[in-house]
């Protein structure tokens, strides 16, 4: 009982030392900086750092609010992110920022929505996330159906007829993914040879592959949204067992360990939100942000992050107040909002944007741009 | 209803302790530290139901359940889905099977739809679990887990799969939580004294001495896993409620290590330690959820540190399986202090019925193990109010003979009948039922529970109640001089009382034959001459057939009136214990040859010793 009565005085002080300025922008973060979710929301909350010290550097958010974030780890567990969300919602924030996870994300969004709080997930991909939570949730990373679109489209294009999908129903993503692709795929007049199924973690893929090799004719395409550890295992052993169809996938394969495997991901093409590649206004973002942070930028989640920045500030602007309602509405009809991976677009969606999706390929080591692309919205599988 | 439980005042009084001091806890900080207060009290009393339905099996058997966050899980979605309003329903679940679609109940229908689905979930799963023991039922609860995982991810219409399950109405407001969890406070104390709970816990402290006391495993486990299953679905639903929106990995192994290191740091086998950790775990949480966010106090500022949380709880863990292996609470319940038993004289010499035809007989027993015969057609008979002697020496086959009689091993061959009837194929509870009782070679008693409890647990299954059994123990303890020990814990008693306790317990069978495997192991002689008389005493008041197997010949050639020999599996010789003494054969199996030996009743006994040789030369 003595402990609950020291936890509560330090409630009670820790109130006292959040106080912000009444005109200030209260951003909120209900946030995984530890846990399963922290390899998104890490580098997100760096970039998102970079931006707001820049933006408050300038003048501040529509060139009047300067913004203040408070933070609260979520340690990737979805109690958690509810206790931090009721309590931010609770604090009188202008904005709430969610973990890159549908469940917390969504179950955050139910706190938020009522109390009319703008609210962005870090980069949770789901598509369902805005339509579940309602209009004052949005989105900023390439969804999951608009990444399996450019996927499709790519398949066709290259003028693959056939493709097996590999895919996990372990997770929304692995599921999800490979079933939008299907859709786009068979719309466009490809056809499913055959698909098989995983589990997270399994290591062992020698019944997938077999059923692969097995296949008469070879597929013209492999697509699956498996990540590490089953992706590099996956392709291991797809490889070793003869099996030379290409193969596509998605970000989740998009980091160093991955692009080192070496010869067995030669030629393997996945989607991105952005290749820092030479020219690129991410390779100078990149520059600039290991520049003033000291720290390698080593995944375009911390791109995704500043540019959250960026989308609240255009928001702010076009607002030209805090007011909930004003400020909703401004992300709404946001148009062409010039972000360091592309421009961003959320007029015209159900709230995850419209935005650029680069497709990459793997070769010795390293990743080279093959092109980018912004899926045309009427193609975009519902999700 | 309670008194049909037959629990005491002392335990219902203490469950309602628990409850008010939870309940007082919860309502100050609840109301007394603003929103943020009654968010933590609300979780913790979520949480607080999620510990105390493990504990109910935990606790009561011992086995670790791995399996509970799944019963959470479907507590949740069965909840969910029941109160979910139709339009969402019909966005968020455009394929859910008509029968279950569109219902928008209230919470008490909900409530009752959960707790019925946790009675299906336990009936099923309770099988294998109950089954197995010990640790292998704690990796068949993790397998459950996953299985159920698995399920919760494929039954993508009902439950959208891996994707999140949203639009839950957000039911679990402080009141809710407090009603649920006193409630369920209640009902895991006051399952701990009734009579599956007293059995289950003997099952725990001792699996083979339990069955001995006429307790089924599968039975009491059985029981209290379905109960603590349904108790898992309702805290599941609670937390659903809180959640608003989930998938199944948040029913998973990050919510499962949370709940057992809450149950851990507290104390396993008490309600008290699964409030005391589930409160000090919710503490040390929210505390360090405070320090982590950074505090600029004026004159120190502490930087933000993410990832202290997890490390207190991984530090709190350690340091309690370091210091209180048993958790900060131990094995002692909050509650009013037990009184102990008034010393009342002895109340009626039982009648003694005429028995002088009824025996335990065994017949052709044979066992084999691989090349070797450890009983090899073994028969004698054991008569009522008579005591035999069953000697040999070491590797003689002694103890594959008695887990024959108890049903502990199954011959190959040959029958062990009670009273007419065969016992052979019937699992030792039953055994112990149909009427023989035992004690063991190294004394089994429920350590961690009290002397009159460890009685009562083998008094239940000849009593029809609860009341009934705890009256038959008294009598039975006082009648063995334990009266005044009955509120300590077995486990504190000095090695006599033990023994006695010992045969207490078995006594509280109303055995009509009572197997006791060297009682007088690492006694002196002072006390084995007090053991002989009760032996002899017990045996004309209770009208028994004793079978005493012993290696003190002092006592066996005084208190038998009939022995049995065994060597290497056959008998040897049988008969009076003067006859038994002259027999050349015994004589040899003993040293090895010289017939003039004997075999001499005035060797005093070796004490503690196995003494294989308590011969003299004549």
């Amino acid at each position: 009982m003595k402990l609950r009565l020291a936890l509560l005085s330090l409630t009670a002080l820790g109130a006292l030392t959040f106080a912000a300025q009444a005109e200030d922008l209260k951003i909120g973060l209900a946030s995984a900086q530890t846990g399963t979710l922290a390899f998104g929301d890490q580098p997100s909350l760096a970039g998102l750092q970079l931006a707001v010290d820049e933006i408050n550097a300038a003048g501040g958010f529509g060139g009047k609010y300067k913004a203040v974030l408070d933070v609260k780890d979520t340690r990737s567990d979805t109690a958690a992110t509810v206790q931090a969300a009721q309590e931010l919602v609770a604090s009188g924030i202008n904005i709430l920022i969610t973990p890159c996870d549908a469940d917390p994300s969504i179950a955050a969004g139910q706190i938020s929505q009522p109390a009319k709080v703008v609210t962005f997930t870090f980069c949770g991909t789901t598509p369902t996330i805005t339509s579940a939570v309602g209009d004052f949730m949005f989105g900023t990373y390439p969804a999951d159906n608009a990444q399996a679109t450019v996927l499709a489209d790519y398949a066709h294009e290259k003028g693959y007829k056939t493709a097996y999908i590999l895919k996990s129903p372990d997770s929304a993503y692995t599921l999800k993914l490979p079933e939008y692709f299907q859709q786009v795929f068979t719309k466009k007049g490809g056809t499913i040879a055959g698909e098989g199924t995983y589990s997270m973690g399994q290591q062992d893929f020698a019944a997938e592959v077999t059923k692969i090799k097995s296949l008469s004719p070879q597929p013209d395409v492999v697509m699956t949204s498996a990540y590490e550890p089953d992706f590099p295992a996956f392709i291991k052993q797809l490889r070793a067992a003869g099996v030379t169809s290409p193969v596509l996938g998605s970000d989740g394969i998009d980091t160093p360990t991955v692009a080192g495997l070496g010869d067995v991901v030669d030629g393997v093409i996945h989607s991105s939100a952005g290749l820092p590649s030479p020219g690129t206004p991410l390779e100078t973002f990149a520059k600039k942000f290991t520049e003033k942070t000291g720290k390698p930028f080593d995944t375009v989640y911390i791109a995704n992050g500043y540019e959250i920045g960026l989308i609240i500030d255009a928001a702010v602007k076009a607002a030209g107040s805090l007011d909930p309602q004003a400020l909703r509405d401004a992300v709404a009809n946001l148009k062409d909002v010039e972000g360091v991976t592309g421009k961003i677009t959320y007029a015209g969606t159900d709230r995850m944007p419209s935005r650029d999706i680069a497709l990459v390929e793997m070769k010795g080591g390293s990743r080279s741009l093959v092109k980018t692309v912004t899926p045309n919205p009427a193609d975009v599988p519902a999700p | 209803m309670l008194g049909g439980l037959g629990v005491s005042r002392e335990s219902l009084i203490s469950g309602l302790m628990l409850a008010a001091i939870v309940a007082v806890a919860a309502l100050v900080t609840g109301f007394a530290f603003g929103a943020n207060g009654e968010r933590i009290a609300t979780l913790f009393l979520i949480y607080l139901c999620a510990v105390l339905s493990i504990s109910v099996f935990t606790g009561g058997s011992g086995i670790t359940s791995f399996g509970h966050a799944a019963f959470m899980g479907i507590g949740a979605y069965v909840s969910g889905i029941l109160t979910m309003p139709k339009a969402l329903q019909v966005s968020a679940l455009p394929q859910l099977p008509a029968f279950l679609a569109g219902h928008e109940t209230g919470i008490v229908v909900a409530v009752l739809a959960v707790a019925a689905a946790g009675l299906i979930a336990g009936l099923i799963t309770g099988v294998p679990v109950a089954r197995l023991g010990g640790s292998s039922a704690s990796i068949a609860t993790l397998a459950l887990l996953i299985i159920i995982h698995v399920i919760l991810n494929g039954a993508r219409e009902i439950t959208r799969g891996s994707q999140t399950f949203y639009g839950v109405p957000r039911l679990t407001t402080l009141l809710t939580a407090l009603i649920f969890a006193m409630a369920f406070i209640l009902i895991a104390r006051l399952f701990r004294d009734t009579g599956p709970g007293l059995r289950l816990r003997a099952t725990r402290e001792n699996d083979v001495a339990a069955q001995a006391c006429g307790v089924s495993l599968f039975q009491v486990r059985y029981i209290g896993w379905i109960l603590s299953a349904m108790l898992g679905a309702l805290a599941g639903a609670l937390y659903g409620h809180f959640l608003g929106a989930f998938s199944p990995k948040d029913f998973y192994f990050d919510l499962t290590f949370l709940l057992i290191a809450m149950l851990i740091v507290g104390g396993m086998l008490t309600v008290t330690g699964a409030i005391v950790g589930t409160a000090l775990i919710t503490a040390v949480i929210q505390i360090l959820r405070l320090a982590e966010g950074g505090i600029d106090l004026g004159f120190v500022h502490i930087p933000v540190i993410f990832g202290l949380t997890q490390l207190g709880l991984g530090m709190a863990l350690l340091l309690t399986i370091w210091r209180r292996p048993l958790g900060i609470v131990g094995l002692q319940e909050l509650g009013p202090k037990l009184k102990a038993l008034v010393a009342t004289a002895p109340a009626e010499t039982p009648a003694k019925p005429a028995s002088s035809d009824k025996s335990l007989s065994v017949a052709s027993l044979s066992k084999r193990f691989g090349g070797l015969q450890a009983c090899d057609d073994l028969s004698f008979t054991i008569a009522r109010g008579k005591v035999t002697g069953l000697i040999g020496p070491n590797g003689a086959g002694k103890t594959t003979l008695v887990n024959l009689i108890c049903g502990q091993l199954k011959p190959d061959r040959g029958t062990v009948m009670i009273d007419g009837e065969n016992m052979v194929g019937r699992a030792p509870h039953l055994i112990a039922k149909a009427g023989l009782g035992r004690t063991f070679q190294a004394i089994k008693l429920f350590d961690r529970m009290t002397v009159l409890e460890n009685v009562t647990v083998a008094a239940l299954t000849i009593e029809s109640n609860l009341s009934a059994a705890r009256k038959a123990a008294e009598t039975l303890l006082a009648r063995l001089d334990l009266a005044r020990e009955a509120q300590r814990l077995a486990g504190t008693l000095a090695y006599g009382e033990r023994r006695r306790l010992e045969i207490a317990r078995a006594l509280a069978l109303k055995p009509r034959y009572l197997l006791l495997d060297e009682p007088a192991a690492g006694m002196n002689p002072v006390e084995t001459e007090a053991l002989k008389s009760m032996l002899d005493r017990i045996r004309h008041d209770f009208d028994l057939g004793l079978l005493v197997i012993e290696h003190d010949m002092h006592l066996i050639m005084r208190l038998c009136d009939h022995i049995v020999v065994i060597n290497k599996g056959q008998k040897i010789a049988e008969g009076a214990p003067a006859a038994i003494r002259r027999d050349p054969k015994v004589i040899e199996a003993y040293i090895g040859a010289a017939p003039e030996t004997e075999i001499s009743p005035s060797t005093p006994s070796t004490g503690g010793v196995k003494n294989e040789t308590a011969i003299g030369i004549a």
